[in-house]
């Protein structure tokens, strides 16, 4: 009766009657030794739930020297005078257990785990996600990829020597092996009559021969890109535009190459190649209205 | 493993030491008191009260009936460990940064500060074992450091020498008897002082800690350094391991610059090091400000570390530890029993015949 005065209004009403309906625990005693524990409570959802334990005592001797033996049986003393016996909790706790394997290779170990939160989070996220790149279909990224430099990514136009490229290291990667792979609708097929993006090529076209270079990432710089469209011939000027305040890349840059031709043929080949993450998009660049 | 957490001082811990048989435990903080606890289940057995300022130091004598404590006090107490009842009381002119009992528990070495016009000295009490004797006031020797103060000290292999790390980062080694410089070696980087120094269970080496971020194993005899252990942080302890080859280092930013560092980046983590190859092994975090200080069970079963943030946490290993071998040891361990079961083969054989 006490208790239930004690019973504040605010309680969940439903305690008082869930705990009279729930079946006394049990112990057995099984018979290799151990005991089994029985026990039913209710979940937060209200859900009957049973646990069942299974507890084998083991009595643990150990010889200790007859000081340590009687060090035991000593009175305690100072402030912990008045203690029970046994550890008391305001001034032992067990903390949360720690593996602790030592390694040879602890530290390598260690790195992979420890290099940055976000990454392990990062890690779990794409933990059962399959790494594609799209230059070679490899199990890796596409900047990662040793062929990046070489080839143009997959799911392009594909010029011959890109197939012929393709074919050596990863076959029938071109055929059914995209199958399922996202492709931004930027680059899809068909998803883009040739003439939209190639438009300021052969209609309106720049006498600089000036690309359009978007979608690129922060953090590239002009030289990175210098280096990457060189590869098609010479290139005349770079630029980058840049945020004023904070020196990132706006994601936009003009290229223009001195010879024409160069510059058709980086437009092909650099169109969707992957670069620091994001995907390049490179066209022509429009004169200025 | 479950550390067993010891929340018993309120201020940073500064030592800790276990008794011979590795079943109690002595710490000691800036909060003044000295409490002494149960190895296998942090049970606190007692404190010690009685100084008046920051305990530097504590140390146990052989038969863990004494201990002996150092404090900014300038105060040295001698205590029964037992019921906690102060014996002795010296007296210095400075604060005591570090006690130590000899092998046989006569003799205390105690080092003094320097400070108010006084130079740092090493000093060495006689002790009378008995509990219920009368102590000297006198003191057996005194050792003036002149050129740089000693931080710690300790006893030889059969108190030949006492050995103290100064706080330029060099290393002495002394006359017991006389007090007689034999040796002053610069093992550490020059003004690193040196924070620590703990023995093996033979007292023919030690292990050095220092803050220029390394710790050293050094012959008593010649001050030899046979191993370099080398961390990423300011060291403020070392220890050795019993049973197994590691070496235990702990550290961390100094506590000044706590609060302007992250627990990661902090590296409040205790650091296992293989003792004969110097390669780390692994690390065991749970402080939440540096190492102060470590200590292992001399039955070689755990160890224990307090640190600036209060608590001593007390481990004990378990069965992966123990397993723990390389790969040359494995194989020099696998010869052996092949070897022995050969012997064991070979001499079934001569018996039957007899």
């Amino acid at each position: 009766m006490a208790a239930r005065t004690k019973h504040d209004w605010a309680d969940d009403e439903d305690i008082e009657e869930t705990t009279n309906d729930l079946p006394p625990p049990q112990k057995i005693q099984n018979k290799d030794g151990s005991t089994t524990i029985i026990e039913y409570r209710y979940n937060e959802n209200g859900q009957k739930v049973k646990t069942t334990r299974r507890i084998r005592y083991i009595t643990h001797r150990e010889v200790v020297s007859p000081l340590v033996a009687e060090r035991k049986t000593w009175a305690k003393f100072g402030a912990s005078a008045k203690d029970p016996p046994g550890p008391a909790s305001d001034t032992t706790s067990v903390g949360e257990n720690i593996i602790f394997r030592p390694s040879v290779n602890w530290k390598k170990e260690a790195k992979d785990e420890s290099k940055d939160p976000n990454a392990q989070a990062m890690k779990d996220k794409l933990k059962d996600k399959k790494v594609k790149c799209r230059i070679c279909n490899g199990e890796h990224f596409t900047a990662r990829c040793p062929y990046k430099d070489t080839m143009a990514p997959i799911g392009e136009t594909a010029p011959a020597d890109v197939a012929a490229g393709l074919g050596d290291e990863a076959p029938g990667a071109a055929g059914p092996g995209k199958k399922g792979s996202y492709i931004p609708p930027a680059l899809r097929a068909g998803a883009r009559p040739e003439g939209d993006r190639l438009g300021g090529k052969y209609g309106e076209r720049d006498d600089m021969a000036t690309l359009r270079v978007t979608n690129v990432s922060e953090l590239a710089e002009e030289s990175e890109l210098r280096e990457m469209f060189e590869r098609f011939g010479r290139v005349t000027r770079v630029f980058l535009a840049k945020d004023r305040e904070t020196g990132l890349a706006k994601g936009f840059a003009f290229i223009s190459f001195a010879d024409r031709a160069d510059a058709v043929r980086a437009c092909q080949k650099m169109d969707g190649f992957g670069f620091k993450h994001l995907i390049l998009r490179v066209e022509f660049a429009k004169k200025a209205q | 493993m479950r550390p067993i957490l010891l929340k018993g001082h309120e201020r940073a811990l500064t030592q800790i030491r276990y008794n011979r048989e590795g079943d109690l435990i002595f710490s000691v903080s800036k909060d003044q008191q000295i409490c002494v606890w149960f190895s296998h289940n942090g049970e606190r057995l007692g404190t010690y009260r009685g100084h008046q300022g920051a305990i530097w130091t504590v140390d146990v004598d052989p038969t863990t009936t004494m201990i002996a404590s150092g404090s900014a006090d300038n105060t040295i107490r001698l205590w029964d460990v037992k019921t906690g009842r102060l014996l002795k009381t010296w007296d210095f002119p400075t604060a005591i940064k570090r006690v130590e009992f000899n092998e046989d528990g006569t003799k205390l070495v105690a080092v003094t500060e320097k400070r108010m016009g006084h130079l740092g000295t090493i000093v060495v009490l006689n002790i009378n074992p008995d509990v219920n004797a009368e102590q000297s006031d006198e003191k057996a020797l005194v050792i003036v450091c002149e050129e740089s103060k000693a931080t710690v000290a300790g006893w030889s292999y059969l108190s030949k020498y006492i050995i103290a790390g100064h706080e330029d980062g060099s290393i002495s080694q002394y006359d017991a008897k006389t007090g007689d410089l034999l040796l002053n070696i610069p093992i550490h980087e020059l003004n690193n002082p040196i924070t620590d120094l703990q023995w093996s269970a033979d007292r023919t080496y030690f292990i050095t800690a220092s803050k220029d971020k390394t710790a050293k194993l050094i012959t008593a005899k010649d001050l030899e350094v046979l191993k370099t252990y080398t961390a990423d942080t300011p060291l403020n302890s070392a220890t050795i391991t019993a049973k197994k080859d590691f070496v235990i280092l702990g550290g961390g930013q100094a506590a000044m610059e706590v609060t302007t560092t992250a627990v990661r980046q902090g590296k409040f983590e205790a650091r296992f090091y293989h003792k004969i190859f110097e390669d780390e092994i692994g690390r065991v975090r749970g402080h939440f400000g540096p190492l102060n200080t470590v200590a292992a069970d001399p039955t070689g079963k755990g160890y224990a570390s307090g640190g600036e943030d209060g608590y001593v946490r007390v481990h004990h290993f378990d069965k992966g530890y123990f397993d723990f071998m390389y790969e040359v040891e494995r194989e020099r361990a696998n010869k052996l029993a092949q070897q022995a079961a050969q012997a064991q083969a070979a001499a079934a054989p001569a018996t039957a015949k007899a």
